[in-house]
């Protein structure tokens, strides 16, 4: 089966994936994309999201917090805020910004910054989704 | 003769020292530990988004995107033509002293950078094959253009080396009550040069060194130096992209300290914007397929771009704090190497005090028992 590289890199983990795999599933601005060996050459924005990762037989799943995407017929290049492998997923932690945010959003306060709670959430579900846990 | 008292006191002060320079050179091999994992873990990141950007700049060459902050070298000449703006200049340098001549290599690159008049050698890592370290090319593109009246930026070196600048500041603040003497003369076009630049600052030894030679600083950042975080740089990239995007700063450039290893820290400088084109040939050249953008080219290059260098920003404050530290370290294990030597030879000394003091006495007491027989 034909591969192709992803990498994976935030400023302050460095590489945090950087492996062959045979399809990736995303999240652009734009919607979804699904990424396969010898793209086209394609650059985008991607929003925070669960990250589908295929490879062999098995799926990964990845936590992507917004950045950009580099995809050339050979490599895919993801330049992420942050990243989370399942393992490093504070589930608690997500769960806490999760309900946070909802209660952000439930009170419509006109000082609140809508924008950047809806981001939170979006960040909170995704790390959710990632490691398998059921909303709360 | 030297009192041995005296000599035990200096002992021990040296001592004393010599436990503190230990001290500290314990912290900053600490802390440089963290820092150097840092900025290892940055450098991927850092190096994709350039490899990024060189392939879309280079795709960008030749077509004419209507995007402020790209410019082909041509159009850089005639804006400054129309009438310059002001230059930029973000200089990343230490909170504390105490590092050896870090905070000085600093200084001495910016000035070199800043008061560039196109005839200085060529900064060490010219010859790279950076495509992006160019604000000497800029410069010596624009040279022979630059408004009349202004002095020139060599003359102006000459002063502030020899310390003109800080003397001339301070005559100024103090009322100018000094006659017409040809330094006043010079003293106004000081002001005039210094007028067109701003800084940005990062470390309090900058912020003091250059307040004190009367440059325009509109705002520094303190107690971040060692531990840079992230939000800082994109603090100073919001800063900078308004003051650009505000069309009243043409030219905005970097100056940091590049760590290569734990004995060779390189001051170096790098321009942040404008983005020109003609910089990205070789990448063009090699560049055979379109890249398709989604959604499109404007919004992506607006968003990268604020990222771009937010990225290079925050790696040159994380190269820049392990730099300091590692200069601290060295320092620092020097004075506390030092204070061991003197220690020895203050002991030695001390000795030889003593013995001569015994000997002394000995030959009083014989002396005296001479004299009664």
């Amino acid at each position: 089966m034909a591969t192709i590289l992803l990498e994976v890199a935030t400023p302050d983990k460095g590489e945090v994936y950087a492996k062959d795999i045979n399809m990736l599933i995303t999240r652009s601005i734009c919607g979804e994309l699904g990424i396969l060996p010898k793209h086209a050459n394609l650059l985008t924005e991607l929003i925070p999201h669960a990250m589908r990762i295929k490879e062999g037989s098995g799926e990964v799943k990845l936590f992507i917090s917004g950045g950009f995407m580099e995809v050339t017929p050979e490599k895919i290049t993801i330049l992420a805020d942050a990243a989370e492998v399942p393992d490093d997923i504070d589930v608690d932690r997500a769960r806490a910004a999760y309900k946070r945010a909802e209660e952000r959003l439930a009170k419509k306060d006109s000082d609140i910054d809508i924008d950047r709670a809806e981001a939170a959430l979006a960040r909170a579900k995704a790390r959710l989704l990632v490691k398998g846990v059921p909303m709360p | 003769m030297a009192n041995l008292q005296h000599i035990r006191r200096r002992i021990k002060s040296v001592k004393n020292i010599q436990k503190i320079t230990n001290a500290m050179d314990m912290i900053a091999r600490s802390r440089f530990n963290a820092a150097r994992e840092a900025l290892l873990s940055n450098v991927p990141y850092v190096a994709k988004t350039k490899e990024i950007m060189r392939r879309v700049m280079g795709q960008m060459r030749g077509r004419e995107y209507e995007h402020p902050f790209i410019k082909t070298r041509a159009d850089l000449i005639a804006e400054q033509q129309e009438g310059a703006g002001k230059f930029l200049f973000i200089v990343i340098a230490s909170d504390k002293g105490l590092a050896g001549s870090f905070s000085s290599n600093v200084f001495k690159a910016a000035h070199d950078t800043i008061e560039y008049d196109g005839t200085g050698e060529s900064s060490s890592l010219d010859d790279d094959g950076d495509d992006e370290n160019f604000h000497r090319k800029n410069f010596d593109a624009l040279k022979g253009i630059k408004p009349a009246g202004k002095r020139t930026p060599k003359q102006q070196r000459q002063m502030s080396a020899t310390g003109g600048m800080a003397r001339a500041t301070a005559r100024r603040d103090s009322g100018g009550t000094s006659s017409g003497t040809a330094s006043e003369v010079r003293e106004y076009h000081d002001a005039d040069y210094v007028d067109g630049i701003e800084l940005i600052t990062v470390g309090r030894k900058a912020t003091t060194h250059f307040k004190q030679r009367g440059y325009n600083i509109i705002k520094s950042y303190h107690g971040i130096s060692e531990r840079p975080q992230y939000k800082y740089a994109k603090e100073i990239t919001d800063l900078v992209m308004e003051r650009f995007a505000s069309g009243e700063i043409i030219d905005v450039t970097l100056i940091y300290t590049q760590f290569k290893s734990a004995i060779s820290c390189i001051p170096d400088d790098v321009t942040l914007l404008p983005i020109v084109t003609d910089d990205y040939a070789k990448s063009s050249a090699n560049l055979k397929e379109e890249y398709i953008y989604e959604p499109d080219v404007v919004s992506i290059l607006n968003d990268f771009m604020p990222r771009r260098i937010a990225t290079r920003i925050y790696g040159a404050m994380l190269h820049s704090a392990a730099s300091e530290l590692s200069s601290r370290m060295n320092a620092m294990s020097n004075a506390t190497d030092n204070a061991q030597e003197l220690v020895g030879r203050l002991n030695l000394f001390y000795n030889k005090v003593r013995q001569a003091g015994i000997t002394n006495e000995i030959n009083e007491i014989v002396g005296g028992a001479n004299a009664l027989e």
